[in-house]
């Protein structure tokens, strides 16, 4: 500390500050610049995409049936149902059945080997290609029943579902403290309602988020219904047939030459858009509540 | 620490040795094993009916490990086992056909830290009740207040009965515990540091009605307040590296202990 | 106080009985979730058995030359050549200029997110990105159809056709015409798509670092860069590679952010102005139509894509696993 030479006011020692502080703001802009150049682009995408989207959001798209090829009227009433029935099968197979399995990966089985293998599997269906999820209940589903449905078309996205809520459900009961657990069994509680009127109870809002969560990621999914539902250009609520469902009929209409058919695919792009941001919205709301508690 | 009162109270109880009073759960000859680590060292006592015995002792002397045996709480856990006999009124509590639950309902716990379930107070009391019982509308009601009566919460939560038990403060929290483990009637209650998160008012508080609850019931607690041992209990245990050290009455340990290593602790030369 | 507290004496009951009623109870739901647990294995097995029983004429009939055969003729008499080379050099092209869009931005965002943005836009951002993940991916595909993809053509392309005209090697790579349909807009929809996932993973990681460790190193006199390159990346670097890895079997197995604008070309030339295809695009292009040899042969494009995108998720969960075994976690 003693040697003068060892001070920030020697030339060489400012000169070295100078140009490690020069190095830090190159990056600060480029970090900067980062930023600005990626949300150009995604505030770009919703721009456009409300901009179109909005030009065509009609009442009539709520209640009139998808066009035949050069129609000018006509709306996504039929889509926007089977979208949602779809939806809601394909959770209400997969929340329940994730919900148990991440159940048992945070409770039951936290040290055992198959949960290991489960927790692996698990994370592997989390990002696998959902257009192979398609193939997959196309050659377990559609073949063996002889026929494209709504029903396949919903055991797709409840095969989406599962890993999901698989991950948020472990994730959320193992923040449950092992105390509760404990003051629980403590009562003398049998295990099962341990974790079903205690640790469900405490990580109730965080078991939604999940659910939540996994709906808005089935509720935009195009590539697995491609070839399971299919589409259908009428009004159908019968499981085992073809069923409209927004995503393919955005896919449908984006490449058609018809001018009404591509503006439709926008308002239904939107709406989509919509669900999905209101339903990751809700979630990450229901979180925060959470955190707050 | 040098100078510990010893509290009249504990003078209730006969100090003869050759005497034998009821015994409630005795322990003999137990080792436990966290993996292949040993944490308890052939631990031999016995805890009476109607008293309250403490377990004192360093961090990580094996005290609290102790009382999740009594409880079989340890059974939670994969790779934690215990050898030997615990004793509950004659039967083996460690024999892999005991239930559990019947022997948890029996054994009643208390933790360190206040763990309301997240549901209303008198959901939390009445919730233990239901498990064992059908009761109607009004028995029910009439149980919830008795145990928040005993645990001397009562006034202070009569009127927010449907309030969060998460909205109570640490010192009622506590209580709540207390008041949801009295309520399923157990025989044996184990504190483990009950009052260690607690201010001292709210401890004095505890303190008490660990006091009035021995007339019903046999106590173990763990605490790391010397003092509190001495205030609370009719015998202290004092354990060191997974081995009980001294057992004898809380008189006796407090103020003559036989061993050189209790003496040490509690005037405070190490721990 | 402890008058009241005396208590009174409640009538007895048979706690055993109650018990024994909750036994099948216990047993059952401990079963239903064990065997859900195990269904998750199943749908693994299932997707396997399910695409291996669909591609097994095509494995037959091509063995492993389908690998490496350019052809894709599904319509040629008497039988049709089918080959995954074309499909397989498009997923691996795109992915690739994707990622080398995407990981630098999106790891600058993530530096920007965690160490240089003001405390006031952090969070407000941050909610955007990960919203923006959540958005489906034909979204980004339509855009890129009609929005993204014109503005490329027009005036992007022609300027680094002329840039590099007749240098050797990148005059191949850039090579004209413009076209609407091609490898390179669809990498850069791809871009954009796992942009915000890139982001979000990453910046989630960035702040798996101790402050502590942080501070000391400010308490070193050290940049915020100096921080980042010295101490947050180096602790973080496993975490970060995941991620990525994460992103590129997205980019991978991504659908239909690509189809709308890779053009559906089998033909492989070196230039990524050209039309393409992915093992995706292709599946869902060709799918509907499809029959016999042909439909057998595009699930066995499948099988080849899970199998990659298996292997790549499956490197990125162990280096995720060795950080979270690094926290201590």
């Amino acid at each position: 500390m003693n040697a003068p030479s060892t001070s920030f006011h020697t030339p060489s020692a400012r000169a070295i500050y100078g140009s490690r502080a020069r190095t830090d703001k190159i990056v600060r802009v480029l970090c900067v610049l980062a930023a600005a150049f990626g949300l150009l682009w995604l505030s770009l995408i919703l721009f456009t995409l409300f901009w179109n989207g909005l030009a065509g959001l009609h009442f009539s798209v709520f209640t009139e049936m998808t066009p035949p090829p050069g129609s000018t009227t006509g709306g996504l009433a039929n889509a926007i149902f089977g979208s949602i029935l779809m939806t809601i099968i394909g959770v209400g197979i997969g929340a329940p059945l994730g919900l148990f399995a991440g159940t048992y990966l945070a409770e039951y089985g936290r040290h055992e080997k198959l949960s290991f293998y489960v927790r692996f599997i698990n994370d592997i269906l989390l990002s696998a290609p959902s257009i192979v999820i398609g193939l997959f209940i196309y050659g377990a589903v559609v073949v063996p029943m002889g026929g494209f449905s709504a029903l396949a078309g919903s055991l797709a996205l409840a095969v989406i579902v599962v890993p999901v809520v698989v991950r948020t459900t472990e994730d959320m009961l193992l923040l449950v403290p092992n105390q509760l657990r404990e003051a629980a069994s403590a009562l003398g509680l049998p295990r099962s309602y341990v974790i079903r009127s205690i640790a469900y109870k405490a990580a109730r809002t965080g078991l939604i988020t999940g659910i939540l969560l996994a709906t808005a990621r089935v509720a935009g999914e195009t590539a697995p219904l491609l070839f399971t539902a299919l589409s259908n250009q009428f009004w159908n609520a019968n499981l085992l047939t073809t069923m409209a469902n927004l995503p393919v009929t955005i896919n449908n209409f984006v490449q058609s030459p018809y001018e009404y058919w591509r503006q439709l695919a926008w308002t239904g792009a939107l709406l989509i858009t919509l669900a999905v941001l209101a339903l990751n919205i809700f979630a990450r709301l229901l979180a925060a509540e959470r955190k707050k508690s | 620490m040098s100078d510990v009162q010893v509290m009249p109270q504990t003078s209730g109880h006969a100090p003869a040795a050759g005497r034998a009073a009821p015994v409630k759960l005795e322990v003999r000859n137990l080792d436990f094993f966290y993996g292949a680590n040993k944490a308890l060292k052939n631990i031999n006592l016995r805890l009476e009916t109607n008293s309250v015995t403490a377990f004192i002792g360093p961090s990580g002397c094996g005290k609290s490990t102790l009382l999740r045996v009594l409880n079989r709480m340890y059974d939670l856990y994969p790779g934690q086992k215990a050898e030997g006999e615990v004793l509950l009124d004659g039967e083996n509590i460690l024999n892999p056909g005991v239930d559990l639950n019947l022997l948890r309902a029996r054994v009643g716990m208390v933790f360190q830290k206040p763990t309301p379930f997240p549901m209303t107070i008198y959901d939390n009391i009445a919730f233990g009740i239901k498990l064992y019982e059908n009761l109607s509308k009004s028995e029910l009601d009439g149980r919830v207040e008795h145990a928040l009566r005993g645990s001397a919460l009562w006034n202070e939560v009569k009127d927010k009965l449907n309030a969060s038990g998460l909205s109570l403060s640490g010192g009622q929290q506590q209580r709540l515990c207390i008041a949801r483990t009295v309520a399923i009637q157990p025989e044996v209650i184990l504190f483990d540091e009950p009052c260690s998160a607690l201010d001292p008012i709210s401890t004095a508080k505890v303190e008490e009605l660990i006091d009035e609850l021995k007339a019903k019931y046999t106590i173990a607690i763990v605490t790391h307040n010397m003092q509190q041992a001495a205030r609370v209990s009719e015998h202290t245990a004092f354990m060191y590296l997974g081995e009980l050290v001294e057992f004898d009455e809380t008189q006796r340990i407090f103020t003559a202990p036989s061993m050189r290593q209790t003496q040490d602790y509690i005037t405070g030369r190490f721990g | 106080m402890a008058a009241q507290a005396s208590l009174q004496e409640v009538k007895p009951y048979d706690r055993a009985r109650a018990l024994s009623a909750f036994k099948i109870g216990d047993v059952t739901f401990y079963w239903v979730t064990r065997l859900s647990a195990i269904a998750v294995l199943l749908i693994l097995g299932g997707i396997i058995l399910s695409l291996v029983v669909g591609a097994w004429p095509a494995i037959k009939a091509f063995g492993l030359e389908f690998l490496v055969t350019r052809r894709w003729a599904p319509n040629l008499e008497p039988t049709p050549v089918l080959g995954a080379l074309g499909p397989i050099y498009g997923t691996l092209v795109t992915s690739f200029l994707a990622m080398l869009i995407a990981v630098p931005v999106g790891l600058g965002i993530a530096v920007f997110l965690t160490e240089f943005c003001p405390p006031v836009l952090r969070r407000p951002v941050g909610i955007a990105i990960e919203l923006l993940a959540g958005i489906p991916s034909i979204i980004y595909g339509m855009w890129g159809f009609f929005v993204l993809a014109p503005f490329m053509t027009d005036h992007f392309q022609p300027f680094f056709i002329n840039l590099f005209e007749g240098v050797p090697v990148l005059g191949t790579i850039f090579a004209g015409p413009p076209s609407y349909l091609s490898l390179f807009n669809a990498s850069v929809v791809l871009a954009i798509m796992i942009l915000p996932f890139i982001t979000a993973i990453s910046r989630d990681v960035f702040s798996t670092v101790p402050p502590m460790l942080k501070e000391s190193a400010y308490g070193l006199g050290c940049t915020t860069w100096e921080v980042v390159r010295n101490v947050v990346v180096p602790f973080t670097r496993a975490g970060v590679l995941g991620g990525v890895m994460l992103a590129l079997g997205r980019a991978l197995g991504e659908t239909m952010a690509v189809t709308f604008i890779i053009g559906n070309s089998f033909q492989i030339n070196g230039s990524i102005f050209s039309p393409g295809t992915t093992i995706s695009a292709a599946i869902a292009s060709e799918f509907g139509e499809a029959s016999g040899l042909h439909m057998s042969a595009l699930i066995l494009l499948g099988l080849l894509l899970f199998v990659l995108t298996f292997i790549v998720l499956a490197c990125a969960r162990l280096m995720l696993a060795r950080l979270d075994a690094a926290a201590g976690k």
